[in-house]
């Protein structure tokens, strides 16, 4: 019998061959794969979310995590059409113009996949002109922008400046973080969300699309 | 007093007549920057911005504990946007032409499993000491009398580099996250590797030369804690700077031990301790490492180097002197060296810079040194001030 359970909990524990073993288990059994996603990847990963902001698991417990979920998630996602499971929502991601640093953007990442969200992942050096491009050729619902550098942090208010003046801060919530980022400048410079770690940022997207 | 006994009896928290005039310099954006603003052109980097500033100067002992020989440096690509190379660490990275960053981004490591460390590191980092001393045995006998000489004012000190941070560094930071879980013993492996090497150099170095401090680094937290839980890092790494420590203590038990490390490092200072770490650099305040709580904690146990808030330097004048007297009484106790808690952002301006080193010199009694102040963009800068100090 289908272990979504064990998939969880082998997600938590970073086991990425037994998620593997399992949720292979789960689709010959045929499980449905909304419900191997949910109640298996996604609410592992939310349980791994909850500790990285506990202070009770580390980058590597989460990078491990995150890995097992992918091999789960591969496993998983073609299988998602056919059974009617749309993602959460669609963000695209990236660090802003003039910022290399990524750890903290793909930790981001893969934390808003397990929480059940479709990533364009921008990269980094991320103009304000891609932002807006993703805005309008992904159809995404948030904008997520990380910068490490307090001189590149004036590159998200740019990012919004344009956004507005392209017609188009009506169709995107915007989330921001990063280490010199704060709840008091994201309101300054009139982004919808902040988020203070990469588990946060999950939360906040849901939150921003409406489905916490 | 000499700036050596200055220095030595501030970490020791002992009475002295000023703190020692100490900065952890800029960044290299900062030159050009800074430039426009009045700084002489031929300040060019730290080493002019030291001797422009007139900091206090140190003696760094020549005894290299990291790879023998680098690898070689290598241009892959060179187009009109980016340059694609490898450095002397063997690791691949992308630099950007456009001036919009000079961080680069880093494409590939070369650390990635036993057979890369065994066939790519292990020969570069073989135990042995005579190509990590000066060449010449008349040379290393002429630091050693000159370092030694009772009338030698400078404090003199000896690198031990990194243990988890090198192997950061080649593995790259997901790497060796993966790594602790994937190959647990080839981390413990490589840090007991690194720790014998340095211990290994040292050794002669701190028996013939009786050293005020070893500086060391890590650079292993972000702004939530350290990148491994401090019950890993206990595992992994404490014991081994035990070794390094005891290496350094049986030749001088007062040496100041400290290490560099950003970021948010509260969780990381007590297995430190217990690995013989007592001091701390550059105490990033703005990363949630604040220096008063650090001492409310650890009292005498911990001496620290850094800690200023570089957002109150962005900020401005208000918030420096702010800053500034925020710390004050901290750092009257001793233990103390206060600087800026990371190289200066070019978002901090040159006129701000100079404000709050001319109020540190004031508030803590440094005397103000002649030939800066007599700059004229110095005189000019401070004209303007008038009434604010």
């Amino acid at each position: 019998m289908a272990d979504l359970e064990g998939i969880a909990e082998n997600v938590i524990r970073g086991q990425a061959p037994k998620v593997k073993a399992l949720v292979e288990e789960a689709i010959a059994e045929n499980v449905n794969a909304g419900d191997i996603l949910r109640e298996g990847l996604i609410k592992g990963m939310g349980v791994v979310g909850e500790k990285f902001k506990n202070n009770e698991f580390y980058v590597p417990e989460v990078l491990i995590a995150a890995r097992a979920m992918k091999m789960g998630m591969e496993l998983v996602r073609p299988l998602l059409a056919d059974a009617g499971v749309e993602p959460v929502g669609k963000i695209a991601l990236g660090t802003v113009k003039g910022d290399l640093h990524d750890i903290g953007k793909n930790l981001v990442g893969m934390m808003l996949e397990g929480a059940g969200f479709e990533v364009v992942d921008l990269g980094i050096d991320v103009s304000p002109e891609q932002f807006i491009s993703s805005i309008t050729e992904h159809e995404v619902q948030v904008i997520a922008m990380s910068a490490l550098l307090t001189t590149t942090m004036p590159s998200m208010k740019t990012t919004i400046d344009a956004i507005s003046e392209a017609g188009l801060r009506d169709n995107v919530k915007v989330l921001i973080g990063g280490a010199p980022v704060t709840q008091k400048y994201a309101d300054e410079i009139g982004a919808d969300g902040y988020a203070r770690d990469a588990a946060s940022g999950a939360d906040q997207a849901k939150v921003l699309v409406g489905v916490a | 007093m000499t700036h050596r006994e200055r220095w030595v009896r501030v970490m020791h928290f002992q009475p002295v007549d000023h703190i020692p005039d100490e900065e952890f310099g800029a960044w290299n954006e900062n030159f050009p920057v800074w430039q426009e603003q009045g700084l002489p052109k031929d300040v060019n980097n730290n080493s002019d911005f030291d001797r422009y500033f007139q900091f206090a100067p140190r003696s760094g002992i020549p005894a290299n504990v990291g790879l023998s020989h680098g690898f070689k440096s290598e241009v892959l690509e060179d187009t009109d946007q980016y340059r694609i190379y490898i450095d002397g660490n063997g690791v691949k990275q992308q630099v950007f032409k456009d001036g919009s960053s000079s961080i680069p981004h880093y494409l590939e490591f070369p650390l990635k499993d036993r057979k890369s460390w065994e066939e790519l590191f292990l020969p570069r980092l073989e135990i042995e000491l005579e190509s990590r001393y000066p060449e010449n045995r008349s040379d290393w006998e002429q630091i050693k009398a000159r370092y030694s000489d009772p009338g030698w004012s400078i404090p003199v000190g000896i690198t031990i580099g990194s243990l988890f941070g090198w192997i950061r560094n080649w593995a790259g930071f997901e790497g060796v996250s993966m790594l602790c879980y994937d190959d647990p013993d080839l981390v413990k492996e490589m840090v007991s590797h690194l720790a014998a090497l340095i211990s290994k150099v040292i050794h002669r170095a701190v028996h013939e030369i009786k050293i005020d401090y070893a500086a060391g680094w890590e650079d292993i937290a972000f702004n939530h804690g350290p990148i491994l839980s401090p019950k890993m890092f206990r595992e992994f790494v404490t014991p081994n700077y035990r070794r390094i420590a005891d290496t350094i203590r049986e030749a001088n038990p007062d040496a100041v031990i400290y290490t560099d490390c950003d970021g948010n490092i509260n969780d990381l200072i007590e297995p430190w301790l217990e690995g013989g770490i007592n001091g701390l650099f550059p105490v990033e305040s703005a990363a949630g490492s604040d220096p008063i709580a650090i001492r409310k904690k650890y009292g005498d146990r911990v001496v620290m180097l850094g800690g200023v808030n570089k957002r109150a330097l962005i900020a401005g004048k208000e918030a420096i002197k702010e800053e500034l007297e925020r710390i004050k009484p901290y750092v009257d106790e001793g233990g103390w060296i206060p600087h800026v808690d990371h190289r200066v952002p070019p978002d901090v301006t040159f006129e701000n810079y100079v404000y709050y080193l001319h109020l540190k010199r004031e508030m803590f009694g440094i005397p103000h040194p002649e030939e800066f102040e007599s700059r004229p963009e110095i005189k000019a800068i401070k004209a303007k001030w008038k009434g604010v100090l």
